[in-house]
């Protein structure tokens, strides 16, 4: 006797699950958009292309069926896609297209030239991977430009009020620090040629006062061995210069002001997103 | 809401930056921990059953708080469902650590928060704007003012 084998109905394979709900809030929450517009959008099996309300958020974007719609129809998520101008019977056309396979095609439509060229370069760099590439190519420089500091030599102590050219301050004792004045500031000779002569540059002290960062815009600065602090608040960075101009103590001092910069950071970075961020 | 799920299953198998297996409860009444391998990519947390290829799930991880729990734990909760976490469980607490860390900085927001902070930095010690060889200073997404359109 056989047994009759049958086999069982192909069952559906559920959808992939999705924080909807949360995401569906993130499209009409506060958080500011990227973009937001009308656009006509091909549907999946109609043909016709239907007017919707976009907004670009991040690498989401959604799309309302207008724009007083409380909850989005949908969302594009924007990793691993092209988005480049198409044929179509609609002007202004342009499409968005993933790498994987067998992907669907999303033909938009702007309402005039302006707006497509505004969306298509909106919605080519939407992705996290390329928000992602910018940053770490500035990190990149940010480092570059600390281990170049570290290279160099020491700080050459000048006044930082013009007109005062570079002498070499004589190694200064302890007692000689606490007479300085608010506004020295330690710069160093950079490299670039322009300033050959070895003149400081005399720009305000939010621009470039050698590697060292105090704090920075009025925040926190770091704390400073005990003597006299620089008062004044505004945008003078100015600090107390280190005890004395040998190498390790700068390497140190620097040492020990890169970390705190990076602690400082990541505690502001992180209290942003604390709790709903203020301009959310 | 629709979403291009064939797309986001494509994300679900690139390189992440993070992925072990790790306890996971839902945030229903009801939901029991199990074991899934969890798989950071971009800004997307997905789910799978172990030695399984595509995900159960997804969680897109912006407007959210991931927070240390006691017991090499940490959860995720939504701002506008702060009653309702989903809660993972971790081997060790310094996987648990490494974990809080990971996700707090895998938002998009977060990116982009990071961007502005080195781009003025950047400004600040150069006199030059970073993104300007780039020709995408002017991109809405990198203003350092909250104001977008």
């Amino acid at each position: 006797m056989f047994a009759l084998h049958l086999t069982a109905p192909a069952v559906e394979k559920p959808r992939m699950k999705l924080n909807e709900r949360s995401i569906a809030h993130y499209a009409t929450s506060d958080a500011p958009a990227d973009k937001t517009g009308h656009l006509y959008k091909k549907g999946e099996r109609n043909p016709a292309y239907h007017r919707r309300w976009f907004v670009l958020k991040g690498n989401m974007l959604f799309y309302f069926e207008d724009k007083d719609s409380k909850e989005p129809i949908g969302v594009i998520i924007l990793e691993g896609c092209t988005v480049e101008l198409c044929e179509s019977s609609e002007e202004y056309a342009f499409a968005i297209k993933f790498d994987c396979m067998k992907s669907r095609v999303y033909k938009m439509a702007a309402e005039s030239q302006a707006a497509m060229e505004s969306w298509v370069k909106a919605l080519s760099r939407a992705s996290f991977d390329y928000m992602r590439l910018v940053v770490r190519e500035l990190e990149k420089q940010l480092d570059e430009m600390q281990a170049r500091c570290q290279r160099r030599q020491p700080a050459v102590r000048t006044k930082s009020r013009p007109g005062v050219g570079i002498g070499a301050v004589p190694a200064a004792s302890p007692q000689a620090s606490y007479n300085r004045t608010n506004e020295e500031t330690v710069q160093f000779m950079p490299t670039v040629p322009a300033k050959e002569n070895g003149v400081a540059w005399n720009k305000p002290s939010e621009a470039l006062n050698g590697c060292i960062y105090a704090g920075y815009d009025g925040g926190r600065p770091p704390p400073v061995p005990p003597r006299r602090k620089s008062g004044g608040g505004g945008t003078v960075s100015a600090l107390e210069s280190p005890v004395s101009p040998g190498t390790s103590c700068f390497d140190k001092l620097h040492d020990w002001y890169g970390k705190e910069i990076i602690a400082l950071r990541d505690e502001w970075l992180l209290s942003q997103v604390d709790g709903p961020p203020s301009h959310v | 809401m629709r979403f291009n799920e064939k797309e986001l299953l494509y994300l679900s198998r690139q390189p992440s930056e993070k992925a072990a297996e790790l306890g996971m409860k839902g945030p229903k009444k009801g939901d029991v921990p199990k074991k899934r391998l969890v798989k950071l990519v971009v800004n997307f947390l997905f789910y799978f059953k172990t030695d399984e290829e595509e995900p159960i799930g997804a969680l897109l991880l912006e407007q959210c708080k991931i927070q240390q729990e006691d017991g090499s734990m940490f959860s995720i909760i939504f701002f506008d469902e702060s009653e309702r976490k989903y809660q993972f469980e971790c081997d060790t607490l310094d996987q648990c650590r490494e974990w809080v860390e990971s996700l707090t900085r895998a938002s998009y927001e977060y990116m982009r928060k990071s961007l502005i902070f080195y781009r003025s930095e950047i400004q600040r010690l150069t006199g030059r704007d970073p993104l300007e060889q780039y020709g995408i200073s002017e991109e809405a997404r990198f203003q350092i003012c909250s104001q977008r359109t």
